[in-house]
């Protein structure tokens, strides 16, 4: 009897406790939500792909700095993660109804989110802020699923390999232009011990970005869509020659010789240390490059024109990248509306723009920079690269177009191929698999 | 009286467990809601190759970790415990690895073991040895990735020994000694068998340890050349996290708790079999 009396009793402790606990949580949570509804500054949180946006991203760190002087009464909370993390982190807060409030994700991603009613559109928002013109178009089509525009793009993708003019020079070679020249160069320079391009699979499989536009140049944007409804392949005689071209400069030494164990930081070091004649990357780059002693003598290239590609082969990878988004529950707070509204208008203003080009990035408005030409030589290098004569850009980087499983399949088929773990048939019989593979 | 105990392990431990074999019968990209596919995902990852590979590889380092880690720390134990001069400090330089986050362990050997840039190669170069590549590489990565596992582990496994060893009864000892046993006589009908149950701690926990190696290979080739070098952990965090196929990555977590579950009691009952005996 007294046995059941003290269970009893314990019972009820533990059922008082319980109660206070959940009291207590629901008090905290009580004043996490009325602070954004009381009268002080509203609090917005954008979540980001960088573990230390501040340091790894300074031109959206710089934006956001200012973007709070210039409205006092909108604080934004920004945290981050690395990739996978991150997107662990948003996958949690998607089921819990937890998604912060504007966050960068994959447009995959994206889109799963849109169907599940998790996020935003923006549509509205951007024709209220007159914003919706101020996007190419292709970057608006690339963010807009039925009628609603999900994402707004977070920055520029404009990739290519930057190349070295002294070593060029030193080893009287020209900047290549199409890919036999190419093959040129890597077998002139595997002579002398230098590697042509710098790329680095460890940790880094993506930074594969000079391919992913070769694909382009082999007809990827006409064939993706039959690709993904199983009217045509991956495994194409199109793709295949590329993976052969691929297998080719691997041949002819065009690598490093550790570009399974280095990864894409290392990659940048071998290039801006002058150990490396090309490296495959994009505009991000600039920065390091010009605070290298590589600057004054780097140019950007598009990348190799192909004799047997297909269809129009000047072409540079300068495109939006992965969105940035907004929850849904943000349309619900009326407060939380405006400020995200504000911190639109803003980040994508002609201010705002500059801080991207004053950062290394190109804008990703129709807003035209002012870039200074000797303290960012690089950044003019690459944007001379993107509006040269006749040149124009695919709508979206391959990799953009598919789920995450077949981007991934893509970036180690190329990587095969270069570490030559893969002959340029099981490459692309690979990346046929992840897409089979529902 | 085990009632709190009891909760705190069920919370902690049973629930994310039974959530994760849930989860493995689904399939889930971490947006949306799980489809229930049954053993769909089992079927695909007896179908992948990239599977088998890790699971060779995990394999390998296992047997090359047990063969060369227990006798090598039982060994050490057995040699730091006599007594000479800085016999302290060396136990704990022996040990110091053990206390480095794996993380680190696996950074600081890069740059030993980099095909290009590694010391090794550098060495052997000096002696005129071509460079060999023995991480990167599709052949030597599982071995090289024990190896450092071997290198980080041996001071902990070590430590156990030597305790264990510092506890046997010294009359024992002696009594053997008095009865003429000569030393490898009184290790190997004396030492040996009174030490049964440290032995199979420290295979227990080598096994355990061998099957959660995720930081080393992430370090090291991130898995790579195209997953040719990963083990069965650094594929699921692929799948799960990098592919974001959180049913698949569920299913192949389940088979590396069952395998690791597996090898452990297996070890454990031929061990008291070998005691009973």
């Amino acid at each position: 009897m007294s046995f059941s009396i003290t269970t009893a009793g314990r019972a009820r402790r533990l059922a008082a406790a319980a109660l206070v606990t959940a009291a207590a949580m629901g008090s905290l949570v009580g004043c996490s939500s009325s602070s954004s509804a009381s009268d002080g500054p509203t609090t917005i949180s954008l979540s980001m792909q960088n573990p230390d946006v501040k340091t790894a991203d300074p031109a959206t760190w710089a934006i956001i700095q200012a973007f709070e002087k210039a409205n006092p009464n909108v604080k934004v909370e920004v945290t981050g993660e690395a990739v996978a993390e991150h997107l662990q982190k948003l996958s949690i807060a998607a089921q819990s109804d937890t998604l912060p409030d504007v966050f960068w994700v994959y447009k995959s991603n994206a889109e799963d989110m849109l169907k599940g009613g998790k996020l935003m559109n923006l549509s509205p928002v951007l024709s209220e802020l007159g914003l919706s013109d101020k996007f190419p178009k292709s970057t608006v089509s690339n963010f807009t699923s039925g009628d609603a525009i999900y994402g707004v793009p977070y920055q520029g993708l404009l990739t290519g390999l930057w190349y070295n003019k002294k070593i060029l020079q030193d080893n009287g070679l020209q900047v290549p232009v199409t890919f036999d020249d190419l093959l040129a160069v890597a077998k002139k320079l595997k002579e002398k011990g230098i590697t042509t391009i710098s790329n680095g699979a460890n940790q880094s499989a993506f930074s594969v970005w000079s391919f992913l536009t070769d694909l382009d140049r082999f007809g990827y944007a006409d064939k993706i869509d039959g690709i993904l409804n199983s009217t045509g392949s991956f495994n194409n005689a199109d793709f295949l020659r590329l993976y052969q071209h691929i297998a080719e400069l691997r041949d002819a030494g065009a690598f490093a010789s550790n570009v399974s164990t280095q990864t894409y930081q290392q990659a940048v070091d071998q290039f801006t240390s002058g150990k490396a004649a090309m490296l495959d990357a994009g505009v991000w780059g600039s920065s390091a490059i010009q605070k290298s002693s590589v600057a004054g003598n780097v140019g950007f290239w598009a990348g190799p024109q192909f004799k047997d590609g297909v269809g129009n082969q000047n072409i540079i990878m300068n495109v939006a990248s992965a969105p940035l988004v907004v929850s849904a529950k943000v349309s619900k707070d009326n407060a939380k509306l405006a400020a995200v509204k504000k911190f639109i208008a803003f980040y994508y203003g002609d201010e705002a723009q500059q801080m991207l080009v004053d950062n290394g990035q190109p804008p990703v408005t129709t807003y035209k920079p002012k870039v200074d030409p000797s303290s960012q030589s690089a950044l003019r290098a690459a944007l001379d690269a993107a509006s040269a004569p006749g040149v124009s850009s695919p709508e979206s980087q391959p990799d953009l177009l598919v789920s995450t499983p077949v981007a991934n399949a893509m970036y180690d088929s190329i990587y095969g191929v270069i570490q030559n773990q893969l002959t340029p048939q099981q490459a692309v019989d690979l990346v046929q698999a992840a897409v089979q593979s529902k | 009286m085990i009632a709190p105990a009891l909760i705190l392990f069920t919370l902690f431990l049973v629930y994310p467990v039974i959530y994760s074999l849930g989860f493995s019968f689904t399939k889930f990209q971490g947006f949306g809601s799980p489809e229930f596919i049954g053993l769909q995902n089992y079927i695909s990852l007896g179908q992948d190759p990239f599977f088998w590979r890790a699971l060779q590889n995990t394999v390998i380092i296992l047997i090359v970790s047990i063969v060369l880690l227990v006798p090598g720390s039982f060994a050490l134990a057995l040699l730091l415990r006599r007594k000479v001069p800085g016999g302290g400090a060396l136990r704990a330089l022996v040990f110091g690895p053990a206390i480095i986050a794996p993380i680190l362990v696996g950074l600081i050997w890069v740059f030993i073991l980099d095909p290009k840039i590694g010391l090794l190669n550098r060495l052997l170069g000096f002696v005129g040895v071509a460079p060999v590549q023995w991480i990167g590489g599709d052949t030597l990565t599982p071995y090289a990735v024990a190896l450092v596992f071997i290198w980080g582990s041996i001071g902990f496994a070590m430590t156990i020994f030597y305790a264990g060893r510092q506890v046997l009864p010294e009359d024992v000892m002696e009594a053997s000694e008095l009865d003429g046993a000569t030393g490898f006589q009184q290790l190997r009908y004396v030492t040996i068998p009174m030490m049964r149950e440290t032995f199979a701690i420290v295979t227990i926990l080598m096994i355990t340890s061998v099957f959660k190696i995720f930081e080393l290979v992430y370090m090291l080739t991130g898995g790579g050349p195209v997953h040719r070098s990963e083990t069965l952990v650094s594929y699921m965090y692929f799948t799960t996290f990098t592919n974001q196929k959180y049913g698949l990555g569920m299913a192949l977590a389940v088979i590396i708790t069952v395998l690791g579950a597996v090898v452990s009691v297996a070890y454990l009952a031929l061990s008291r079999e070998r005691k009973t005996a």
